[in-house]
């Protein structure tokens, strides 16, 4: 077969190569080339809030009725992912928007210098934490940290992490990794807020306890649904779902003695963006009544500002904490590298 | 004479030592890059770093050593049961290990030994409690690298055992040798030469391992360097620390590389051409032990293979194959493989035809130069166990940042240089030889015709070398296919492979979508693989590729 092709075959294969290789320059060159010509809206964010059945879609339409563009939602593998992913992207970036960070992360993303300022109007915010300043990173929604059970599997759920050390051999959670994940990075302030000096400790007794680390939300309630774990850290409000969307009363969340650790979760324009007003447009739209009232029921956690349709009905049975922990972004930036080594020092031993 | 004998081959091997110093510049811009940022390095020689350093020698040590120990075990049974039904396929499987995808072996393994694979379930019907979970972690990454390399290794021996001459054997009959003397005075002796620079090589490829880890590790623990330098710029985007670790596992491999070139005369992956074969006379007892070595080793081998059959079969692939992400993926991996298919034939070709002008006596072989330009010619094409993907990658990710351009693009060029040089050490290796051959054979019937190089080519070496060719292709294109390595570094929303889809997916815990994956991937690696050098090979020439296969 090979020693009998003639040099017009011979050329055939070529000529088709080089129109391969053609094809696929073309085509790698369109894919990043189409959103100049029709003003696009790149929002990077996580992967749940991209989901279809997250919030992004509701956001996206709505949106999309008023501004005559193009909204896209570019999910990453995890919150802090999406962040990485502009700096690795660099000036290429197509990201007009980074959504989905939280006040934890915000110094770290702030000290990148990629973000400038949102010019939104923020007096309509309503916080526990009070008046917002920051003029860079704006909140959408907020909630409280918490390890959320089957009511069915687990009959005496720990009320406390050193109840938690104690439950039998067997009963495992799964967390996220602090590195890449929001919620991950909160369970680790969380436990440093509340036990200070003697946080590492606390850690080596539930490192037997771990029955993996995933690096989002998502895939770490993934595996808890699916029965691979007992617990598994989420949101207070987390149980609203399976209530609210799927009639489901099975799920709660475990309120624990030292206090639950506070999620703001913000979302920042980008400065290489080439859409700044449209970005900043989009900023002010995330703390409108529309976008406020698709966050509960489809992000699962509390809007940021007070809605004249309110909190719809079920969050009223959730657990609120009494006391909510949350340490200072400034604080968490310059202790943040050291918190995670040691985290990974303890759990991989 | 010399000036005018370089000027008449120069044909056949100036275009070779281009291609192995472009390679070579190549690395150069790359390590520049990696280099000239003094003011963002940072390494730490802390005890996170020495822990890294101690934990992946360590496991590249163990692994090693059981991959080689397994390899002698079965390279020995094989070389002594010379028939049997399936034979052929059974050593074609094995030369397959090289080229099956990580990841989907991976895969396979945790559903075999994973908290609810196969052996756990076994176990817990027959009333047992089934074991903890040991597969992640530092048992586990020894267990596949042990899978690939164990029979990489048990191939390569195999070769060198079937080449001991008739005489040998019949000569250990006559005087009564046992089968353990045999061993010690004939076998071991044949494989000695080779088992250096085999053990070093593997030792290079666990040290530097990246998608095993990656998978298995567990915790960062038993991190190597590859995964933190993955880690550092994914996780931390911290490129300082990711320089840093890549300088410094560049210059352990290069020590390394330097220690095992000291051990080893040329390129060892070479396989000599088997002579006359005879067979061993075991007693019943010593054919009972190697047919059981056979069946327990394809059993093993076998296993993590059906486990990705039995579970890809329950997938939905109707919805897989209407599925945009998957399609693009396939089309993307495609595409890639065959590029650098095109890009590795052409490559080994001219570097294996530089290196024949250079290593035989009738063309450049007594010439002074030729030491150094093979010297060259061999650093060139191995030269991915210094340079392994994730370093590659990083250079390429930093040049990439400091010229600009389209990210694609640059991502495309990085997989297909990776891919080129990741196959190369084998492809330059299974040519070489052939093309020695063919020059011995044939030199001075071309000279006397006056024999232009392109009709040369065309009558004698697209003939002689065809097997070769057909095999190496399919090399290239199953290893492109299947390898997870710069594009963990480049994959995009907008540029997807098949292995980081499948690796997007395991990530996720979607494990039908990525059983279903990965069977995809299995079927086209082993019916490439298995399928086309049979379709290239033709039947006079088969000998060939079964020696290859």
């Amino acid at each position: 077969m090979f020693g009998k092709i003639s040099p017009q075959t011979a050329k055939q294969h070529f000529k088709s190569a080089g129109y391969r290789l053609a094809l696929l320059i073309t085509g790698a060159l369109t894919a990043g080339s189409v959103n100049a010509a029709d003003k696009t809206l790149t929002i990077y964010t996580y992967d749940s809030f991209a989901a279809d059945w997250g919030p992004a879609p509701g956001i996206e339409k709505a949106f999309e009725e008023t501004c005559d563009c193009d909204v896209q939602f570019v999910a990453a593998d995890s919150s802090i992912g999406a962040l990485r992913k502009v700096q690795i992207e660099g000036a290429q970036t197509q990201a007009d928007i980074v959504l989905g960070l939280d006040t934890n992360i915000a110094e770290a993303a702030r000290e990148t210098g990629l973000f400038v300022e949102h010019n939104a109007d923020t007096s309509n915010l309503s916080l526990p934490t009070g008046e917002w300043t920051d003029s860079t990173f704006l909140p959408f929604d907020y909630s409280y940290f918490a390890f959320v059970y089957n009511k069915e599997n687990v009959e005496k759920p720990p009320t406390s992490f050193t109840a938690l050390a104690a439950m039998p051999d067997d009963f495992k959670i799964v967390i996220q990794d602090p590195r890449s994940s929001t919620p991950g990075l909160g369970l680790l302030l969380w436990i440093q807020q509340a036990y200070g000096d003697e946080a590492n400790e606390v850690w080596q007794q539930l490192a037997p306890k771990i029955v993996t680390v995933t690096k989002g939300w998502s895939d770490a309630y993934g595996l808890f649904l699916k029965d691979e774990a007992d617990m598994v850290l989420s949101y207070t409000t987390s149980p609203a779902y399976h209530d609210i969307a799927e009639g489901d009363q099975r799920f709660a969340a475990a309120p624990f003695e030292e206090g639950h650790y506070m999620q703001i979760e913000v979302a920042a324009i980008v400065g290489s963006s080439e859409n700044k007003a449209l970005a900043e447009d989009f900023m002010q739209f995330m703390l409108s009544d529309t976008v406020q009232d698709i966050i509960p029921t489809t992000n699962w956690v509390y809007p940021a500002t007070t809605t004249a349709q309110g909190l719809p009905e079920g969050f009223e049975k959730l657990h609120v904490p009494e006391n909510s922990l949350l340490l200072d972004g400034i604080e968490v930036e310059k202790n943040r590298n050291a918190w995670i080594d040691q985290w990974v020092e303890t759990l991989g031993q | 004479m010399l000036s005018k004998n370089l000027f008449r081959f120069s044909g056949s091997l100036l275009p070779g030592l281009l291609i192995a110093g472009g390679f070579l510049l190549l690395a150069s811009v790359l390590l520049y890059q990696l280099a000239a940022q003094p003011d963002t390095l940072s390494l730490s020689l802390g005890p996170r770093f020495l822990k890294i350093l101690f934990w992946s020698t360590v496991q590249a040590g163990c692994s090693t050593l059981l991959s080689v120990l397994l390899g002698i075990v079965l390279a020995w049974a094989l070389s002594h049961r010379r028939r049997f039904r399936g034979r052929r396929l059974y050593v074609a499987f094995l030369s397959s290990a090289l080229v099956l995808p990580t990841l989907v072996v991976v895969l396979g393994i945790v559903t075999i030994l994973g908290r609810s694979g196969w052996i756990n379930d076994t176990l817990r019907w027959l009333g047992h409690s089934g074991f903890e979970p040991f597969i992640f972690g530092f048992s586990g990454i020894v267990i596949a690298h042990v899978y690939f390399n164990g029979s990489y290794v048990a191939r390569t021996l195999l070769s060198r055992l079937e080449s001991i001459p008739a005489e040998q054997h019949k000569l250990t009959r006559s005087i009564g040798l046992n089968a353990w003397q045999r061993f010690k005075m004939i076998e071991l002796p044949s494989i000695a030469s080779t088992l250096p620079s085999v053990s070093i090589t593997i030792f290079l490829l666990c040290f530097t391992s990246f998608s095993i880890v990656l998978i298995l590790g567990g915790s960062p623990k038993f991190n190597t360097l590859e995964v933190s330098i993955f880690e550092a710029i994914k996780l931390d985007f911290n490129l300082g620390r990711a320089l840093g670790l890549a300088l410094a596992q560049l210059a352990i491999c290069a020590v390394l590389i330097m220690l095992g070139s000291r051990f080893s005369k040329g390129n060892q992956l070479i396989s000599v051409p088997s002579g006359k074969q005879a067979a061993w006379h075991d007693s019943k007892m010593l054919v009972a032990i190697q047919n059981l070595i056979l069946f327990i080793f394809a059993v093993l081998f076998m296993l993590p293979i059906l486990a990705i059959i039995t579970d890809g079969m329950a997938a939905d692939f109707i919805s897989l194959f209407t599925n945009k992400n998957f399609l693009t993926a396939l089309l993307t991996s495609l595409i890639i493989a065959a590029l650098s298919t095109v890009l590795v034939i052409l490559a080994s070709t001219l570097l294996a035809s530089a290196f024949t002008t250079l290593a035989t006596q009738q063309r450049l072989g007594s010439s002074r130069l030729s030491q150094p330009l093979l010297k060259l010619l061999g650093f060139s094409s191995t030269l991915y166990l210094a340079v392994p993907s994730l370093v590659l990658g990083l250079g390429f990710f930093l040049l990439a940042r400091r010229i600009g351009g389209e990210q694609n693009l640059w991502a495309v060029a990085a997989l297909l240089t990776s891919n080129a040089l990741m196959v190369l050490p084998f492809a330059v290796a299974a040519l070489a030889p052939a093309m020695v051959k063919s020059a011995n054979r044939y030199d001075k019937l071309a000279f006397s015709l006056g024999l232009t190089k392109w009709s040369r080519w065309r009558l004698i070496e697209s003939h002689l070398v065809r097997p070769e060719l057909a095999y190496i292709a399919s090399l290239a294109f199953c290893m492109s296919l299947g390898d997870l390595g710069v594009i963990a570094l480049f994959g995009n929303q907008d540029f997807i492979t098949l292995p980081w889809l499948l690796y997007q997916k395991m990530g996720s815990y979607r494990t039908d979508e990525a059983a279903g994956i990965a069977l995809v991937m299995l079927a086209i690696t082993l019916a490439v693989f298995l399928l086309l050098p049979g379709l290239f090979g033709n039947t006079k020439h088969k000998s060939h590729w079964r020696q290859h296969a």
